[in-house]
């Protein structure tokens, strides 16, 4: 019987790498709308856009805007980085 | 002894209900019907168990094979499948001792050559095992002077049969991963 186990284990291990690498997560409708302005805003702007843009463009508060960018960070689908410009705004990059 | 018992079960009846879901999706979803040879499901199941379980699973993926086609759509071959199924269930088997032969013995461990626990080593098996039955089942087929009732034995259903398994396979095995997530996450935070 742990024969069995230690195979479906083996199983799993696969699954979990396949899961792993096509990045199956779960978002919500509103975490979505935010992702899909980063990325529309990506094909305007490879160098990355800024949060304010981001806010204006998904229609969606400030807040819901900076936990789902921390979401997507701590996933390591995008970067932040500071401005350069200026130092108060972070720079969203879709990492590839 | 109970570890037969389970693999043959868990091997039955994960292929009994792939054919199922493949057969209903083949008859009944209006986009998809009779497009049905372009994803078989079950060929994840016959990759799976004989990867994970051995040789011990096939008895019960070959009863798994016969049981929808005989008893859930008895007129849907106008030929047996006794000796198709068993070759398609052979197909993975076989590209394990070929894949042996070459030196990559099956394991899992990083270091093993094929390894178990990765999902693209199960992938090259589920490719060289679709092409295994693709060329194999039609080989009998037309030998025997056999055909599906809508189509012939040529190339066409060769490279339909090779695509299909890969395609159906690759369904299956996405799906699984996404519907056990939970499962998968709970595991790694373990």
């Amino acid at each position: 019987m742990k024969e069995f186990y230690r195979n479906i284990s083996d199983a799993l291990s696969m699954l979990d790498g396949l899961e792993q690498d096509l990045n199956i997560r779960h978002f919500t409708p509103n975490e979505l709308k935010v992702f899909y302005t980063i990325i529309i805003r990506a094909a305007h702007n490879e160098h990355g856009s800024n949060i304010t843009d981001i806010v204006e463009n998904s229609g969606m508060s400030r807040s819901t805007v900076y936990k789902t960018l921390k979401k997507l960070s701590l996933e390591k689908i995008i970067n932040l980085h500071q401005s350069e410009e200026d130092g108060r705004e972070s720079i969203v990059v879709l990492n590839s | 002894m109970k570890n037969f018992l389970s693999l043959s079960l868990t091997s039955f009846l994960f292929s009994s209900v792939l054919w199922v879901l493949w057969h209903f999706i083949d008859t009944h979803v209006l986009f998809l019907a009779g497009k049905g040879g372009l994803f078989y499901l079950p060929h994840a199941a016959r990759v799976l168990c004989v990867v994970y379980f051995g040789w011990k699973a096939i008895p019960s993926l070959y009863l798994g094979e016969l049981i929808g086609p005989n008893v859930i759509d008895p007129g849907m071959y106008s030929f047996s499948i006794l000796v198709p199924s068993l070759i398609s269930v052979i197909s993975v088997p076989l590209s394990l001792v070929l894949l042996n032969s070459l030196g990559f013995s099956l394991g899992q461990t990083r270091a093993s050559p094929l390894n178990k626990r990765n999902y693209k080593h199960i992938l090259l098996i589920t490719f060289i095992s679709a092409g295994f039955n693709a060329l194999l089942v039609n080989l009998y087929l037309s030998r025997n002077n056999l055909s599906f009732s809508s189509a012939i034995t040529d190339i066409e259903q060769v490279s339909a049969f090779l695509i299909g398994d890969i395609l159906g396979a690759t369904i299956v095995f996405i799906l699984l991963a996404y519907l056990l997530k939970p499962v998968l996450r709970q595991a790694r935070n373990q």
